[in-house]
This record gives C-alpha cells, structure tokens and sequence, in this order.
C-alpha cells in the first residue's frame, strides 16, 4: 500500500498562515491568544489546541536579516518515537498510510510520547489532560481529501501525495533549486527516524537546525533502552523471583527451628 | 503445640507501619506495572481504568514515601551493621540454603533484613524523586524526563525483587515471621534459632 506524506516546499512559503487557520478551523480548534514577543510568528511555540505552526526564523547574513519560513507540526515518522513510549494500548495509532494519529479516547495522559518524540511536537492540554497533535487530517485524508493546511495553501508550497511521488518531487525541486544557483538545497527526511512522512525541501539543507529543525533527530537513546532492555530485565527479575522463590521452597523447603529456648 | 510463652517481637506502632507501607506498595507496584507493559494493561482496567491509574499512582507512591519515612525514623537505628552482619554476608549463600554453622548470630534483624531495608529506602528516594519528574512531564527539562523513564522503572524492578524475597521470607520460608508482623509475638525457640543475640538480650531484660 502507498503511504501518505506531506511535502513543505519552504522556499515557496510567503508566511500567510491560511495553513494555521485552517487547521483550527477544520479540527475546531479555540484559537487562545499569547503574548506578543516582537516576532511575526502567531504563537511562540505548538499548543494543546495549536498543533501547526508557521515559524518565522530569523536569519542575519552580511548584516541583512531574512526569514526562513518553517512549518513546525507532527512529522509522522515512520519510526515514531511517540508510540514507543506509549503505555496506553490504542491511544497512539499508526495507520497503515503512515499516519501517527493520536486516540484521544485510550489517551491517559501520562505525557510519555513528550519525551519518546525527537521533534518536540505533542501537547498535554492541562484541562482535558490528554495529549494533542496534528493528525495529518486522520478523517479528511480517510476520505480522499486532502489535509486542511494543503487544501488551503495559496503557493503550493504545500502539496500532498503518495510518500513515494513527493520523495521524487522534492528530489526534482531541489535539482530545480540547484540549477537556479542554490547550491545547498536539500530535502529533508532524517533517516534517525526511519524517515518521515512530513517532507522538506529547504534551500540549505545543511543547515536545518536555522530552520528550527534537528540536524540528526532519532527515537532518543534512553526510550529505546527503556522500551528494550529495561523491559527484558523487568520481566527477568520478576519472573525469575517468582520461580526462584517457588523452586527454592520445593528444593530447601522452609526454616526450621533449629534451637531450643534456654 | 505446646502452651508456649510469648516473646513481643513487633509493637502496634511498628506493625501499624509495617502494613501502610505494604499497601501503599503494592497499590503503587501494581498501578506501575500495569503502565509498564502493554501485557499487564489489564492491571489498568482492575484499578479503575487508564486514566485513574495515571491519576492516582502518583499519590499511591507519595503514600507510600511518607509511610517509609515514618519506618525510617523507627528503624534505621536499628539497621546498622556490625562486623557479625558482615560475616553473615559473606555467608548468606550457606544462610539460603538452611546450612547455618558458622553463620554467625543475629540481633533483632539479621543482615539480610537490614540490607532490604536500606536498599528499599535507596529505592524509594530514587522513586519519589523520578516520580515527581514523570508526574509533570509538560513543566520538566528534557534530559531530567529521559533519566527518569529509565531510572523510575530500573528502582522499581530492584526494589520489586527484593519485595519477591522479602515476601516469600516473610510467609513460606521461616513459619512463624508472618504472625509477629500480625500478631506481634514469637516463640521464645524461633528468637533464639533465628534471632539468637536479639533473644538473649530480651530475655536477659
Ligand atoms: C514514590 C513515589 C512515586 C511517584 C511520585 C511515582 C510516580 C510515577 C509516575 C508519575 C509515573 C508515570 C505514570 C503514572 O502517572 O502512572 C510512574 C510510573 C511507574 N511507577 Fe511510579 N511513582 C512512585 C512510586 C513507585 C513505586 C513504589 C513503584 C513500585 C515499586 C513504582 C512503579 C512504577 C512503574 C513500574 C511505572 C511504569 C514505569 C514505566 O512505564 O516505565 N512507582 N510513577
Ligand atoms: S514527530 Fe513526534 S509526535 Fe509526530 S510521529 Fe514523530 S515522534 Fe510522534
């Protein structure tokens, strides 16, 4: 089956933010005002009830500031480090398109995919404590439509499609850049994570960290042990206990008062 | 059975303690463990669902903290260990296998008792500590979150194996230990054939 992706073409991003309008308004999402920081991002950061952010990067070279527009949302990653540390059967569901989708249903709340993610993206709301994230628009692309933010982008900067057609496309956009003089475009799609199903092209692509993106993300070291060996050792010393203390009855049987009161 | 005489071994106070502790633990070790492997999420729907266990483990283990601290208080004055304890350490393979020459003589707790206890106090610090940083994830730095989805679970799995030895010691192993941390009395024989230097000086007394 082909998975689905997204693909964020940055060098067409004019920083309009339909995508964010969008995406609150098809998830129905309560925009809550923040604070003004001297920034022309909407928001500072993602919110449990924000879940996709156009970030304007400030980028001084020569004494010129530029922005390199980013959109900062869930990645979808083929190995996402979210479900890993998922301890609620069904809550984090990894549909067979490549959709991360989180089931707000089977959701404790216990905040673990905060720290299994490398990409900082999942928000524990603190009134309903559960935890949110974009969807790729789960229930629109069920249904053969697109995701809001794509459906509504003005430049197509934003484009959805087969994971497979938009590698290819983004692999010919950059060869585009590249013939147009922009020597370090690049696509973006950290293989630490298997890959991912939210797809960059970036006109420096060896940079991505100007782009608020991390250079080399993985499903962090301290999950993959805690998900692995840890748990091989839990089940060994607690199984291991319990036999061993069922066996050494069998074997030794119990102590015997050996002395006599004097 | 003989119409034995009574030694008191444990006090209401201690008994009382002994007990909080024992439940707030086996609330928090079973509301843990049902978060711990998708396998024992069952445990989840037996303590009330997902949700509240995520709740309410939390405080179950903070219970169970502030009891340790009272057991604390009562015993750690108690639990130092002498040389004979160290020699008893060295021995504690022939101690396990009820081969006991040469094993020396306990007091009122013998090595074995006092190194559970300091291990599990270690371990509840550890606990409580990384508990608080998993209870608040969205509020916690990222590196002190990784450390403690690691620490949180490796203190759990020491101290859930020695709870497994301590709880087969204390019921099936040495007859007679479960009903002087109910009852609080022993026989003047099973004092001095397990606890002799503790029995000599309480009868001396
Ligand atoms: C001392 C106070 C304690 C605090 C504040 C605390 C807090 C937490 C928190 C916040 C979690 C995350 C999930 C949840 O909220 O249910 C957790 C998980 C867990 N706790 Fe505790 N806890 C404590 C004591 C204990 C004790 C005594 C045990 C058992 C020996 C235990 C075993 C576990 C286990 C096995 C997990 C699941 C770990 C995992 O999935 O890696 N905790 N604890
Ligand atoms: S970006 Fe984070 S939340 Fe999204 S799939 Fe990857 S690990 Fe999960």
């Amino acid at each position: 089956m082909h998975t689905v992706a997204k693909l964020i073409d940055t060098t067409l991003c004019i920083g309009c933010k339909a995508c964010e309008v969008a995406c609150q308004t098809w998830n129905d999402q309560e925009f809550t005002l923040g604070t003004f920081d001297g920034s022309y991002q909407t928001l500072p950061d993602l919110a449990p009830n924000f879940w996709n952010l156009i970030k304007f990067n400030e980028f001084e070279r020569g004494g010129k500031l530029s922005w390199l527009m980013s959109k900062y949302q869930c990645m979808h990653c083929v190995d996402p480090g979210c479900l890993r540390a998922c301890p609620a059967p069904g809550a984090i569901v990894h549909l067979k398109n490549g959709i991360v989708d989180f089931n707000h249903d089977n959701c404790i709340g216990c905040g673990y995919c905060i720290t299994g993610c490398p990409f900082d993206v999942p928000r524990l709301s603190p009134t309903t404590k559960k935890v949110y994230k974009c969807s790729l628009c789960s229930d629109r692309t069920a249904v053969g439509l697109e995701p809001a933010c794509i459906k509504t982008c003005p430049t197509n900067c934003l484009t959805f499609g087969t994971r497979e057609d938009l590698l290819e496309k983004a692999q010919s956009r950059t060869a585009e850049l590249q013939a147009d003089g922009v020597a370090a475009a690049g696509v973006y799609n950290p293989a630490g994570v298997g890959g991912t199903h939210v797809l960059y092209v970036l006109a420096n692509a060896a940079r991505p960290e100007d782009y608020g993106l991390p250079r080399d993300p993985s499903v962090p070291l301290a999950v993959r042990l805690w998900k692995g060996p840890v748990k091989w050792l839990g089940s060994l010393v607690v199984a291991g206990g319990i036999l061993g203390a069922f066996f050494h009855y069998v074997r030794y049987g119990p102590k015997k008062e050996h002395a006599d009161a004097e | 059975m003989q119409s034995e005489r009574r030694m008191a071994r444990f006090d209401l106070y201690e008994r009382t303690v002994h007990w909080l502790a024992a439940l707030s633990y086996l609330y928090a070790a079973l509301t843990g463990l049902a978060l711990w492997s998708h396998k024992l999420y069952w445990l989840a729907w037996v303590f009330g669902g997902g949700v509240t266990v995520r709740g309410l483990h939390p405080w179950g283990g903070t219970i169970f903290a502030v009891v340790l601290a009272v057991m604390f208080r009562k015993w750690a004055g108690q639990m130092k260990l002498d040389t004979d304890d160290r020699e008893w350490l060295r021995k504690a393979h022939k101690y396990a296998v009820h081969e006991e020459e040469g094993v020396p003589e306990s007091g009122r707790f013998n090595a074995g008792q006092k190194m559970l206890f300091w291990s599990q106090a270690l371990a509840t610090v550890l606990l409580f500590a990384t508990g608080l940083v998993l209870w608040w994830p969205e509020v916690m730095p990222r590196t002190l979150r990784l450390a403690a989805v690691l620490i949180h679970p490796l203190a759990a799995i020491g101290s859930i194996g020695g709870i497994i030895i301590h709880i087969y010691m204390g019921t099936a192993a040495v007859p007679g230990a479960l009903r002087s941390m109910v009852q609080g009395w022993v026989t003047p024989s099973w004092a001095a054939s397990h606890h002799r230097k503790w029995y000599r000086e309480s009868s001396e007394r």
